[in-house]
C-alpha cells in the first residue's frame, strides 16, 4: 500500500497565492460562509444601519423644512412642534445606532472566537510532520500575528465597511432616482475610482504580503537569538547577531514603508474622486439649470447628497488596508485550515489489517521515506514480544528514533504495515493506540505549571485523584524516590523555558508521566541521557518492577541500559538486523560505523 | 545596600518621571515638522471646496459665473489635494516606520550588551513583546496620532472661534456639549483602559497555550491529548470574547451617547437659533452655518477622544520600553586581552538563585592542560558551575581565577574566544552548517576543519548534497540527537580554546563515537585543558582530577583510585556503572 507523503511546508505556497480575485469578491467569499450562522444578528443590525442612516438623511430635510415653513415665516408654534419631532427621530437615532454597534460587534467578535477554535482545533488535527517541516517561529507568528489582525478588523473595521457599504448603495440609488443624468455624473468618478482600485489591488495585496512575511522572519530571527541567547553570549556572537537582527529589521522596515505608501494610495484617490464629483455635479448641474431642467435649491440639496455618497467611499477606503491584512491573514490561515492529516484513524478493514502474529509489535516490509526523500528505513520486518525487553542500538542518526515512531503512529509508513497486538495500528482509535503506548521523547517537554500537573498531562485516569489518592499511586509505582528530587515535590514550579530547571530533571518528569499511565508498551527514546548513574539505576528497578506483561522499548547509548535487554536489535542505514547477544552488537556498532 | 535602595526608589511611580513618548519624536524633528506642514496643507486645502462650490453658486445667481475659472480652480484645488494627502500619508508612514526600526535596533542593541542573567531574569518572552507589539503600538502612535492631533486640534480652535464671533451666546450653548463629551470619554476610556490590559492578558494567555502545543506537538500526540489541549485553548479563547464583548458593551454606548449629544445640540440650535431669527437677533445664513459648524466640531472631538486612547497605549509601550533600554548596564569589562594557559581557580563558591542556593562553598583548582571531571546526580549544581567558569552567571559570593587573575579582570571576548563550551542542550541556528559551526568571528578554515574531523562529522558532511553548506533547519529536526551534539562539540572546538567545558557531551553519542572523539581531542588539541560534566566514570578513570558534586556541595575530589577509597558516594555511582566497565573493557580486547 502506497501512501502519499504529504508536504506540510507552508512557506512554499505563500508566493503562488499572491495571484488573488479582487478583495470585495474574496472578501465576499471568505466572510460570507463564516456568517451563515449570524443570520439573525446579521438582519437585526442591518436594519439598525438602515434605521440610523434613514435618521441621518431625514433630519437635514426636517430642518431644511422647519426654516422653510415656520422660521421665515415667524411661526415658532410650529418651530416647537417640529422640534419635538425632531426629538423623537434622535431618540430613534439613538437606538438604532446601538443597536447596529451591539449587534455588529457581537457578530465579529464571535467570528472571530469561532475561526481562533477552528485554527486550534486544525493545528491538533495535524501529526507531527507538519510541525517538524515548518519552523516554530513561522507557525507561532502565523497564528498570532494574523489572527491578530482578523481580531482588529472584526471588532473594529467590519462595522464600519458594512455600514459604510450599506450608505454608498443607499445614497447612490437615492440619487440616481433624484435626476437621473446628473445622478450618473455623480458616480462616475466613484466608478473610475474602484477601476483603479481594482487595478492597483495586486500590487497592494503583493506587497502587504511581502511586509508580513518580513515581519515574520524577523520575529523568527528575534526568538532564535533571544532563546539562546547563552550560546551567543559563550560564543561572542552578540555582534553577529545583532547584524542579523539589523539586516531583518532593515528588511521589515523596507517592506513596512513600501506597503505603506501602497496601501495608502487609496485614501488619496477617493479625496479626488470626491473632489470630481463635486466638480462635475456643479458644472453639469448648472448646465441642467441653464436649459431649465433643475433648479438652485435641488443642486445645493444634490452637493449635500454626493457628500454622503463620498464620505463613507472615503472611510472605506481607510478601512480598506485593515481588510486587505485581514484577508491576507485570513489566507495564511486558511492554508493551515486546508492541510488535511494524513494519520487518519482507518476503517474499512481488508484482510491485511489483521496479522497472524501474536506479536505485540510486528514490522512487515516497513520502508519509510521522510519528506524531501530521505530514506530512512527500507523494507524492515521484525516483531517484538509481550513482557520482553528490547533494546535498539545503532550508530546517531542511523534510524532508531524513526522506527521507535513508527511504532508510535507518529508517522505512517511510506510502504508496508505495522501491526499493534496483530491489527494493523492504523486502525486504531487514537484513545486506544495511547492508552497501550508510553513514549517518552528525546527532547522532554514540559508544560508551565507544577510538577503534579506535568506527570498528569494527558492522564485522564487520575486527573481527578486527590493528593493522597495521587501520593498513594506514585508510591505502587514506585517513583516517590524520584519526587523527592523535586525541592517542593509536585508542586514544584515549572517555566519550561530558560534553566530554571535540567534537563535530567525534565526527563525525570517525563519518566513519572509515562510510567504513571501504566503502558502495555513502554517506548524510551534516550529518555535517561542526561540522568546520572544512580538515579538511572532507580529508573532501571522501577522498570523492572513494571507488570510482567510490558513490553520495554529501550533506546540507549549507555552499555548498562542496554545489556539486561532479552533481544537487541541493530539499526543503521535504514536497516533492522537482529543483533541476538551483546557482544554481536557491539561488534556491529563497530564494522557499522566503518560501512558508512 | 544603598544600591538595592536606589534601584526601588527608581521603581517606585513618580520618583523618576519617565520621559513622555512626544519626546521620542524630538530626533525626527525634521520629518515630523514637514509632517505638520503637509497636515495642515492638506486640512486647508480641503476645507477650501465647500467655498469655491459656495462662491461658484453665488456668482452664477448673480449672473457673472465663468466655467472655465470654476473648472481651472477646482481642478488645481483637486489636484493638490490629491498630492498633499498622498504625501502625508506617505510621510506619516515613513516617520513611523523609521521610529520604529530605530527603536528595535536601540532595544536590540541594549539586549545584546546585557549579561545572560539578565536576558533570563526579564524572560526572553517579555523581551519579544518588548520588541513587537510594544514598538507597534510605538509605530501606531507616530504615524496616526501626530497628524490626527494636529488636524483636529487646528478644526475645534478654528470652529470654536468661527461659532463665537458669529453669535457668542448661541455658541456658547453648542460648544457646552464638548465638556459633557470629554466626560463621558474619560469614564468610558478609564473603564476600557483596564479592559485592555484584561485583554491583552487574555490573548498573552492564547498565545502560551498555542506556543505549548506547538513546541509540545510530538507529546500531545502521543498522549492523544489534543482535545485537552482544544479544551484549554476553549477556556482562554472564551475569556478574550467575554473580554471583548465587555469592550464592545461601553463602545456601544459610548458612539450612540456622544452622537445623542449632538443632536441636542442641533435641537438647541433649531429651538434657541429659531427663536433668535424670528425675533431678528440672527440672520437665516447665520443661522445654516450653525449646522454645518456643528457637524465639523463633532468629528475631531471624537477623533481626540479615540487618539488619546492610542496615546495612552503607546505611553504604556514606550515605558516598558524604557525599563529595557535603562536597565543599570553590566559592570564594566575587565579589558585585559592575554592567550590563557588553562590553570583555573575557584574559590569558595557561592549561587543562590533568590532564596534557593544551588552551590555552596565550592573551591578547587585545575592545571593548564590538565583534564577534570565533574561528576554527581541530577540537580546537583553540575551546569551552574560550568555557567560559572564562562561567566555566564555570576557568583553570588566567592572568586574564580584563570591564569591567577580574577575572571572579571579579562576581557569578556578575549575570555569566550579562548573557553569553548559544549552546552548540554543542543541549540541549532537557522543557518548553513558552516555558520552553525564556525560561530565566531575569529574562526580560520583549518581550525574548522580540524573541529569537524575531531567531533567525527567529517562523514556525515559528506553525505549532504550541499556538504557545510546544508541549512540546519530551526530546533534542528532534520539531526538526530547525537549529530547535534556533535555539531555542539565542532563549534566550541572551532574556537580552538585553550578550555574546554563540556557539559553531558557524551549523553547523546554512543560509546564508540565517544571514544573515537575523546581521543580525537586529546591528540589534535594536546594543550588543552578539559573540564567536563559527565555521567560515565569508565572514559574519566584517567583524569587527573574527578569532581563530585551533589545537592550544591563538593562532596569529594581527588584521582579515580583515592575517590574509590575515600568517598563512599563515588563509590555507589562507580558500582552503578561496573558492569558497563566490564564491557568496555571487553570491548578493547
Amino acid at each position: 500500500m502506497k501512501i502519499n507523503i504529504m508536504d506540510y511546508s507552508l512557506t512554499k505556497t505563500d508566493l503562488e497565492k499572491e495571484k488573488q480575485k479582487g478583495v470585495l469578491s474574496t472578501a465576499w467569499r471568505r466572510l460570507v460562509p463564516l456568517m451563515a450562522e449570524e443570520k439573525r444578528s446579521v438582519i437585526i443590525s442591518i436594519t439598525a444601519i438602515l434605521v440610523s442612516s434613514a435618521v441621518s438623511l431625514i433630519v437635514p430635510i426636517v430642518i431644511a423644512h422647519i426654516v422653510d415653513k415656520y422660521i421665515t415665516s415667524k411661526n415658532f408654534q410650529g418651530v416647537l412642534s417640529f422640534s419635538g419631532i425632531l426629538a423623537v427621530i434622535f431618540v430613534v437615532g439613538l437606538v438604532s445606532n446601538y443597536l447596529q454597534i451591539v449587534t455588529m460587534g457581537g457578530v465579529g467578535r464571535r467570528l472571530l472566537f469561532n475561526l481562533r477554535n477552528k485554527i486550534f482545533g486544525k493545528l491538533q488535527e495535524l501529526p507531527v510532520a507538519f510541525f517538524n517541516q515548518n519552523k516554530t517561529g513561522d507557525i507561532i507568528s502565523r497564528i498570532n500575528n494574523d489572527t491578530d489582525k482578523l481580531n482588529q478588523f472584526f471588532s473594529q473595521a467590519l462595522m464600519q465597511f458594512l455600514s459604510n457599504i450599506i450608505l454608498i448603495v443607499g445614497t447612490g440609488i437615492f440619487i440616481v432616482f433624484l435626476n437621473f443624468k446628473l445622478g450618473l455624473v455623480a458616480l462616475l468618478p466613484a466608478g473610475i475610482a474602484l477601476f483603479l482600485t481594482k487595478l492597483l489591488n495586486p500590487w497592494v495585496k503583493r506587497v502587504s504580503l511581502r511586509s508580513l512575511r518580513t515581519l515574520g522572519s524577523m520575529s523568527g530571527e528575534i526568538q532564535e537569538s533571544i532563546n539562546n541567547f547563552k550560546v551567543i553570549v559563550a560564543f561572542n556572537r552578540l555582534d553577529y547577531f545583532r547584524n542579523k537582527f539589523r539586516e531583518a529589521n532593515e528588511l521589515n522596515y523596507r517592506a513596512s514603508v513600501s506597503s505603506g505608501i501602497a496601501s495608502n494610495i487609496f485614501n488619496p484617490i477617493y479625496v479626488l474622486s470626491s473632489s470630481l464629483a463635486q466638480l462635475a455635479v456643479l458644472a453639469y448641474g448648472i448646465h441642467l439649470i441653464d436649459q431649465n431642467q433643475f433648479t438652485v435649491g435641488l443642486l445645493i440639496g444634490f452637493l449635500l447628497y454626493v457628500n454622503n455618497f463620498y464620505s463613507p467611499l472615503r472611510q472605506l477606503a481607510s478601512v480598506w488596508p485593515s481588510l486587505q491584512l485581514a484577508l491576507a491573514g485570513l489566507d495564511r490561515i486558511s492554508e493551515v485550515l486546508t492541510l488535511e492529516s494524513n494519520i487518519k484513524t482507518r476503517f474499512k478493514k481488508t484482510k491485511k489489517t489483521f496479522s497472524s502474529s501474536k506479536a505485540v509489535i510486528q514490522f512487515k516490509d516497513v520502508s519509510f521515506t521522510y519528506e524531501g526523500g530521505k530514506d530512512a528505513l527500507k523494507n524492515v520486518s521484525f516483531s517484538l514480544e509481550e513482557g520482553k525487553t528490547y533494546a535498539l542500538v545503532g550508530p546517531t542518526g542511523g534510524g532508531k528514533t524513526t522506527t521507535a515512531s513508527l511504532m508510535a503512529r507518529l508517522y505512517d509508513p511510506s510502504h508496508g504495515t505495522v501491526y499493534l497486538e496483530g491489527k494493523d495500528i492504523r486502525f486504531y482509535e487514537p484513545s486506544e493506540r495511547v492508552k497501550k503506548i508510553g513514549f517518552i521523547l528525546q527532547d522532554p517537554f514540559l508544560f508551565n505549571g507544577t510538577v503534579r500537573e506535568n506527570i498528569l498531562y494527558g492522564n485522564e485516569a487520575f486527573k481527578e485523584y486527590k493528593k493522597g489518592k495521587l501520593t498513594q499511586m506514585l508510591e505502587e509505582a514506585h517513583l516517590t524516590k524520584l519526587l523527592s528530587r523535586f525541592p517542593q515535590g509536585l508542586d514544584t514550579q515549572i517555566v519550561s523555558s530558560g534553566d530554571s530547571i535540567s534537563l535530567g530533571q525534565k526527563q525525570l518528569i517525563a519518566f513519572i508521566r509515562a510510567v504513571l499511565r501504566n503502558p502495555d508498551i513502554l517506548i524510551l527514546d534516550e529518555a535517561t541521557a542526561n540522568i546520572d548513574t544512580v538515579t538511572e539505576q532507580l529508573l532501571e528497578e522501577i522498570i523492572n518492577k513494571l507488570p510482567k506483561k510490558t513490553t520495554k522499548v529501550i533506546i540507549a547509548h549507555r552499555l548498562n541500559t542496554i545489556e539486561n535487554a532479552d533481544d537487541i536489535f541493530f539499526i543503521n542505514g535504514g536497516e533492522v538486523v537482529h543483533a541476538g547477544s551483546m557482544k554481536n552488537a557491539m561488534d556491529m556498532l563497530l564494522q557499522g560505523e566503518r560501512k558508512s | 545596600m544603598s544600591k538595592t535602595k536606589v534601584i526601588q526608589d527608581n521603581n517606585k511611580k513618580g520618583v523618576l518621571p519617565t520621559p513622555s513618548l512626544f519626546g521620542l519624536l524630538g530626533k525626527y524633528k525634521s520629518i515630523i515638522a514637514l509632517l505638520v506642514v503637509l497636515t495642515v496643507v492638506a486640512n486647508e486645502l480641503s476645507i477650501s471646496v465647500p467655498k469655491i462650490i459656495s462662491r461658484a453658486i453665488d456668482t452664477y445667481t448673480s449672473g457673472n459665473f465663468s466655467i472655465t475659472t470654476l473648472v481651472i480652480e477646482f481642478s488645481v484645488i483637486a489636484f493638490f489635494i490629491f498630492v498633499f494627502t498622498y504625501l502625508q500619508n506617505i510621510v506619516q508612514v515613513y516617520a513611523s516606520e523609521k521610529v520604529a526600526r530605530d527603536v528595535r535596533n536601540e532595544i536590540a542593541t541594549k539586549i545584546s550588551v546585557q549579561p545572560y542573567s539578565y536576558i533570563e531574569k526579564v524572560t526572553p518572552a517579555k523581551l519579544l513583546t518588548n520588541l513587537t507589539s510594544d514598538v507597534d503600538a510605538i509605530k501606531v502612535f507616530v504615524s496616526m496620532a501626530v497628524s490626527s492631533v494636529i488636524s483636529s486640534v487646528f478644526l475645534i480652535v478654528g470652529v470654536s472661534v468661527l461659532l463665537l464671533i458669529t453669535d457668542w451666546k448661541l455658541a456658547l450653548i453648542v460648544l457646552s456639549i464638548t465638556p459633557f463629551i470629554g466626560v463621558v470619554f474619560f469614564f468610558v476610556f478609564r473603564k476600557v483602559r483596564k479592559l485592555f490590559k484584561r485583554a491583552q492578558e487574555a490573548i498573552d494567555w492564547l498565545n502560551k497555550v498555542i506556543g505549548e502545543s506547538i513546541l509540545g506537538s510530538a507529546l500531545i500526540r502521543l498522549l492523544n491529548s489534543e482535545s485537552y489541549e482544544s479544551k484549554k485553548f476553549l477556556e482562554a479563547n472564551t475569556e478574550a470574547k467575554t473580554i471583548s464583548f465587555e469592550i464592545l458593551r461601553l463602545f456601544s454606548s459610548l458612539i450612540p451617547v456622544i452622537n445623542f449629544f449632538t443632536n441636542l445640540a442641533t435641537l438647541a440650535i433649531v429651538l434657541l437659533g429659531g427663536h433668535y431669527v424670528i425675533t431678528g437677533a440672527m440672520s437665516l445664513g447665520n443661522f445654516t452655518a450653525f449646522n454645518s459648524y456643528l457637524a465639523i466640531l463633532i468629528f475631531p472631538i471624537l477623533i481626540l477622544g479615540f487618539i488619546s486612547n492610542l496615546i495612552a497605549q503607546a505611553q504604556a509601550s514606550y515605558e516598558r520600553i524604557l525599563q529595557i533600554l535603562n536597565a543599570p548596564m553590566e559592570k564594566k569589562d575587565g579589558g585585559i586581552k592575554k592567550v590563557l594557559q588553562g590553570d583555573i581557580e575557584v574559590k569558595n563558591i557561592m549561587l543562590n538563585f533568590g532564596e534557593k542556593s544551588a552551590l555552596r562553598g565550592i573551591s578547587f583548582s585545575v592545571k593548564a592542560g590538565s583534564k577534570t571531571a565533574i561528576i554527581g546526580p541530577t540537580a546537583a549544581g553540575k551546569t551552574q558551575l560550568l555557567y560559572l567558569l564562562t561567566g555566564l552567571l555570576e557568583p553570588t559570593s566567592g572568586k574564580i581565577f584563570f591564569d591567577g587573575r580574577n575572571i572579571n579582570e579579562y576581557s569578556k571576548e578575549s575570555l569566550h574566544s579562548q573557553v569553548g563550551f559544549v552546552f548540554q542542550d543542543s541549540v541549532m541556528f537557522n543557518l548553513s552548517l558552516r555558520e552553525n559551526i564556525a560561530f565566531s568571528n575569529t574562526v580560520k578554515d583549518e581550525y574548522i576543519e580540524k573541529a569537524i574531523k575531531t567531533a567525527e562529522l567529517e562523514d556525515y558532511i559528506n553525505t549532504l548534497p550541499n556538504k557545510l553548506d546544508t541549512v540546519v533547519s530551526e530546533r534542528g529536526t532534520s539531526l538526530s540527537g547525537g549529530q547535534k551534539q556533535r555539531i555542539m562539540l565542532a563549534r566550541a572546538l572551532a574556537l580552538n580554546p585553550k578550555i574546554l567545558l563540556l557539559d553531558d557531551f557524551t549523553a547523546r553519542v554512543d560509546a564508540n563515537t565517544e571514544r573515537k572523539i575523546l581521543n580525537n581531542i586529546a591528540k589534535n588539541y594536546p594543550q588543552l585543558t578539559l573540564v567536563s560534566v559527565t555521567q560515565k566514570i569508565s572514559s574519566i578513570e584517567s583524569y587527573g582530577q574527578i569532581i563530585l558534586l551533589m545537592e550544591g556541595e563538593l562532596l569529594a575530589k581527588g584521582k579515580h583510585e583515592e575517590l574509590l577509597n575515600s568517598s563512599p558516594e563515588y563509590v555507589q555511582i562507580f558500582q552503578s556503572q561496573r558492569s558497563t566497565n566490564q564491557y568496555e573493557l571487553k570491548d578493547e580486547n
